[in-house]
């Protein structure tokens, strides 16, 4: 038999070695003139989304919940890179890669799309900013690189996602380091507060065609993006996931933290139906070297 | 051919676990379990097993930190070929810092199966889904008549594809790495390993799980363990998080062999 098929988890390892190590060069060289970034043909601007067909309406389970099964993956031109700048961030990325640069912002709300900090938030998102290239501890890099998952939204924006719907529950799995989620829909409440999950505890509820996710239980350890973005454990979510036609599904979030956000804000990631019909192995954490990489040693 | 079961042993031990199945299926009335629309047995719910299997799927005495426990080994005996039973002891000795599980790696089929933590079934007819607590550990066993992928690939998890026997999951396995091993014992395989793994409705809180266990690099012959999954009653089981690699915040990530 052959071997030609990729082990997805070896690449996704590359993958974030490759940036790593990239963004130690760039910092030694300084920024590249960036290169112009264009979004791949039919993706959808989080921030000037086509008009909806009001009308519409989708089909249903045999349970009646509105049916949004299958395989989705992000329209949006999002990378986990950067969610609040993206352009300027991966220009010089791009410019040693070779890969296209990515445009998606996706923060719809404040209309600026930053991440709106209280001021001394802010501050230390600007240090961890500075540190993402060459931390100078080990919990300065991004928890991802790291091997450790993503969190919600992260998640939703790193790649692509399977629904599966039953009777009082909703499953979500991801392409990306295995990840899951199983939102009962039957109305139980949250697990007790001492309980802090690196992907949150979830909660849904339909309200007509929209599924909202009541997201809590969130630990202090994600981060929303490679170059910071950081939380507390007061971290809270509400997601709408609202099916727009056939094959596009409109995600937006509305988070607050009253420990490091100014006010509550909104991201959006639209998505659209993949032909793919199975997930194949994303083993992230095992052999995963981008901290020898990042911090510059190379022992084992 | 690796995958092929083909020894009379073989076929001795499927009659008697044929007639001890159908046995127990007389004794509990087949429609008194859950079922799904399409007539199969209903498998949803969060199961765990009640066993020392984690430790050692062998017969063994109590130590610090272990209970004692039956094995799960069919005739408890596991045919090692005479230079693996020397690695096998090998493995036990340097247990401690040699065991996979202690880097958090994907632990692999069957281990996964009976660490001591839940996991949870979903079931469409096309698609049975596994979440597992322990490192949140996947698999996806597909039984849309679909064949394995060409390989070999190496996977932590192997490829899992299933189809019904009456009231029986029949799931075959195969694409494993040599990285995993069966228990925290140092019972291990090779990349060449293929597993039948059997779920088998006791009743509608109880599976029987067994699995027969193919490596003609490692062993002379097929075996067998065999172990009962019971569903969690708890009115708020749900899954929770053991993130294993995050507890130590290693500055070198541990690195597979290969």
């Amino acid at each position: 038999m052959t071997r030609g098929f990729l082990v997805r988890g070896t690449v996704s390892v590359i993958a974030a070695a490759m940036v790593s190590s990239t963004a130690v060069r760039l910092a030694a060289q300084g920024p590249p003139p960036p290169p112009k970034a264009a979004p791949p043909p039919g993706w959808i601007d989080p921030r000037n989304p086509p008009k909806e067909d009001p009308n519409w309406q989708p089909p249903r389970t045999a349970d009646g919940q509105p049916n949004i099964e299958g395989q989705w993956g992000q329209a949006s031109d999002i990378i986990t890179y950067s969610i609040e700048d993206p352009e300027a961030e991966r220009a010089g990325h791009t410019a040693i890669s070779g890969q296209r640069p990515m445009v998606g912002r996706p923060i719809i709300d404040p209309i600026d799309g930053k991440i709106p900090y209280q001021p001394w938030a802010a501050k230390f998102a600007e240090f961890l900013h500075e540190e993402h290239t060459k931390p100078s501890k080990l919990e300065y890099l991004d928890p991802v690189s790291r091997g450790f998952q993503e969190g919600v939204p992260r998640i939703n924006y790193q790649g692509a996602l399977q629904i599966q719907q039953f009777p009082g529950m909703l499953l979500i799995t991801y392409d990306y380091h295995h990840s899951y989620r199983a939102i009962p829909l039957d109305g139980r409440p949250h697990v007790g507060k001492d309980i802090k999950l690196w992907m949150g505890d979830s909660r849904g509820h339909w309200e007509g065609n929209t599924l909202v996710v009541d997201v809590a239980n969130n630990n202090e350890q994600t981060w929303l993006q490679i170059v910071g973005g950081f939380h507390s454990d007061a971290f809270h979510l509400v997601e709408r996931w609202t099916p727009t036609a056939p094959d596009h599904i409109v995600y937006i979030a509305t988070i607050d933290d009253s420990k490091v956000y100014s006010r509550p804000w909104k991201l959006r990631v639209d998505y659209r139906r993949q032909k793919v019909d199975e997930q194949w192995e994303s083993a992230v954490w095992e052999g995963n070297r981008t901290a020898d990489v990042v911090l510059g040693d190379t022992k084992k | 051919m690796p995958y092929r079961l083909a020894s009379a042993t073989v076929v001795s031990i499927v009659l008697v676990v044929a007639a001890a199945i159908s046995v127990a299926r007389a004794q509990t009335p087949a429609n008194t379990l859950p079922r799904t629309p399409d007539g199969k047995p209903d498998l949803s719910g969060i199961w765990q097993v009640m066993n020392t299997a984690a430790w050692d799927i062998q017969d063994h005495n109590a130590q610090k930190g272990v209970p004692a426990g039956l094995g799960v080994v069919v005739g408890n005996e596991i045919p090692y070929k005479a230079e693996a039973l020397a690695k096998k002891r090998q493995n036990y000795e340097n247990r401690a810092t040699t065991d996979p599980e202690g880097k958090c790696f994907l632990p692999g089929v069957p281990r996964i199966m009976y660490m001591p933590h839940p996991f949870q079934i979903f079931q469409k007819p096309g698609q049975i889904t596994m979440l597992f607590e322990y490192v949140h550990a996947t698999r996806s066993i597909y039984t849309n008549g679909s064949q394995h992928p060409p390989g070999h690939i190496d996977w932590w998890m192997g490829d899992s594809r299933g189809r019904w026997e009456g009231d029986t999951l029949v799931v075959d396995v195969v694409h494993f790495n040599n990285e995993t091993w069966f228990d925290r014992a140092g019972n291990f395989h090779s990349e060449q390993l293929h597993l039948v793994e059997r779920f088998t409705p006791l009743d509608r809180d109880h599976i029987t799980y067994e699995v027969t266990v193919e490596d003609p690099k490692v062993f002379t012959e097929v075996w067998r363990m065999s172990m009962i999954l019971y569903r969690h009653r708890e009115p708020n089981a749900q899954l929770l998080e053991y993130e294993c690699y995050a507890f130590d915040n290693p500055f070198h990530p541990p690195v597979p062999s290969r």
